[in-house]
């Protein structure tokens, strides 16, 4: 399971960093928990109400984000904060039965088959996202106003790019919880791109560093016994220091 | 874009930009030579606004095949908006756009991401997906050295300088083989020879029958390598040969300052 998520995060990062959108991930990442509780609190499946109140996020913050032009950051990092302390508030008010610690910071111990398939779904949707639009990705990347001109379904790859974001994020929470997954979306893609030939490239080689990273800190968190999730969210940190310049 | 293709007025401004307060000086309209042939694009009484304010008003012109045009303004005068309304990027307030053939519009530098992960072929090669894929044309590496960027196809964007990135955009504009093309302040940020260099390509590409639209806010005596000068400032001030603009433009020093030459 961290080996999956270690390689399925960056590879979603690649994305998220070079179309200028991972403050979006990260405000996914905090908007699932108030899905995640109602989700437990009703007696279904986390994924899914995670992934609307993910999606209902992104909506309420693009939509702030028309509103407060030039102040984009402010805005969604309100959203941001509101998503999580709705969430908090909500543990309480339906007395949902939840580990918040586990949902925060992570318990890939407890990951089970469930989990599992989750994740090769989101890993299955980014793979059929990068090699059927990968020319479009790239276009929207370089020259977003371009691809708009040269007629290219910009806004229905963002879209699709959205949900996609919202399952690897969902997949990634029971590895590194929802406080750490942006480490594990941004690290390894931020130690590779500016040293990367293509979109591929980049993909690949920050999955490979995402892959050592979670097997590594996966066994080193048992060699001295601590949980692994915070543990990989510092070894992110630390892999930035290691770049060399 | 196909051929005798037109965008018309349509209802998709939000506001009438018609500003009746705002009368044309009639004085400095030039009533341009009779011109022959049929115009490769022809604008009609184009007008624009972003929101309240107006950004272009009634703007008439018409570009003949395989000339070389500049379109010269202050700061804030509609350069880009002009283009991007030839160029179908945004749809005229009022008034139209006809033109035969096809358009590109090299951007500006600024509308790129020069930290994106790819290398100047690439990125050259991303105009030819736009359109007219099947056509045999101009290779990228013909392009590059066309441009004077022979060898640097797996350059990466983040290694180039401001005027390298000038001249791939220019060879991704080029490679898509259009009928017009329409460029946006190609000369900003880069060193007199780099301009002298783009100037002789985009001269080659007219006399080849291309017909090139050069937005830029300098007003250097570059401007005599024009066939034609149109001046705007939101609305058209000049329309003519070099010689006579520059002729009815020593009567305005307050549009260009003292870059008039």
């Amino acid at each position: 399971m961290a080996l999956l998520v270690g390689s399925l995060c960056p590879a979603a990062g690649s994305l998220l960093i070079t179309q200028r959108r991972i403050l979006l991930a990260n405000l996914m990442a905090h908007s699932v928990l108030p899905g995640l509780v109602v989700a437990l609190a009703l007696e279904v499946d986390p994924s899914i109400g995670g992934l609307i109140s993910g999606l209902i996020g992104a909506l309420v913050a693009e939509r702030l984000n028309q509103r407060f032009r030039g102040r984009e950051e402010g805005a969604m990092n309100t959203v941001l904060a509101g998503f999580t302390a709705l969430g908090v508030l909500l543990v309480p008010l339906l007395k949902a039965r939840i580990d918040l610690e586990s949902i925060l910071f992570g318990d890939i111990l407890a990951a089970g088959g469930v989990d599992l398939v989750r994740t090769g779904v989101a890993a299955l949707a980014l793979v059929l996202l990068f090699t059927t639009r990968y020319q479009d990705l790239v276009f929207i990347g370089v020259d977003p106003e371009g691809a708009l001109a040269a007629k290219r379904p910009v806004s229905q790859i963002r879209f699709i790019a959205i949900v996609i974001t919202a399952l690897v994020v969902i997949s990634a929470i029971t590895a590194v919880g929802i406080v750490l997954v942006i480490g594990l979306l941004c690290a390894p893609v931020l130690v590779h791109v500016e040293r990367s030939t293509s979109l591929r490239n980049l993909v690949l080689k920050s999955s490979c560093t995402g892959l050592l990273l979670c097997g590594g800190g996966m066994m080193l968190a048992v060699l001295l016994d601590l949980p692994p999730g915070p543990l990989i969210g510092v070894l992110c940190m630390v892999l930035l220091f290691l770049r060399r310049p | 874009m196909s051929e005798n293709d037109s965008h018309s007025g349509q209802s998709i401004c939000p506001v009438s930009i018609r500003d009746t307060s705002e009368k044309i000086d009639h004085r400095n309209l030039l009533n341009p030579p009779k011109l022959t042939g049929n115009p490769v694009l022809t604008a009609s009484e184009v007008s624009f606004g972003y929101g309240q304010k107006p950004a272009i008003n009634s703007i008439s012109f018409q570009l003949e095949p395989g000339t070389l045009t500049a379109l010269v303004g202050p700061n804030g005068a509609g350069k880009s908006t002009l283009l991007h309304l030839l160029q179908g990027r945004l749809a005229c307030c009022e008034g139209c756009v006809k033109c035969r053939g096809s358009i590109a519009l090299m951007p500006q530098k600024a509308a790129i991401d020069w930290s994106f992960p790819i290398t100047v072929q690439q990125m050259v090669k991303l105009g030819k997906t736009s359109r007219r894929q099947s056509r045999e044309g101009s290779s990228v590496e013909q392009l590059l050295n066309l441009v004077g960027m022979a060898g640097m196809e797996s350059r990466r964007l983040n290694q180039l300088s401001g005027g390298q990135q000038q001249r791939v955009l220019l060879a991704r504009a080029l490679i898509q083989e259009s009928d017009i093309l329409l460029l946006d302040e190609p000369y900003s940020a880069i060193d007199p020879p780099t301009r002298a260099h783009l100037l002789d390509v985009m001269r080659q590409q007219a006399e080849g029958g291309q017909t090139l639209l050069v937005s830029s806010h300098d007003w250097g005596k570059a401007l005599d390598s024009y066939d034609r000068v149109l001046v705007i400032d939101r609305h058209l001030v000049a329309n003519g040969t070099p010689t006579q603009v520059r002729n009815t433009i020593s009567e305005m020093d307050n549009v260009m300052g003292d870059c008039c030459g």
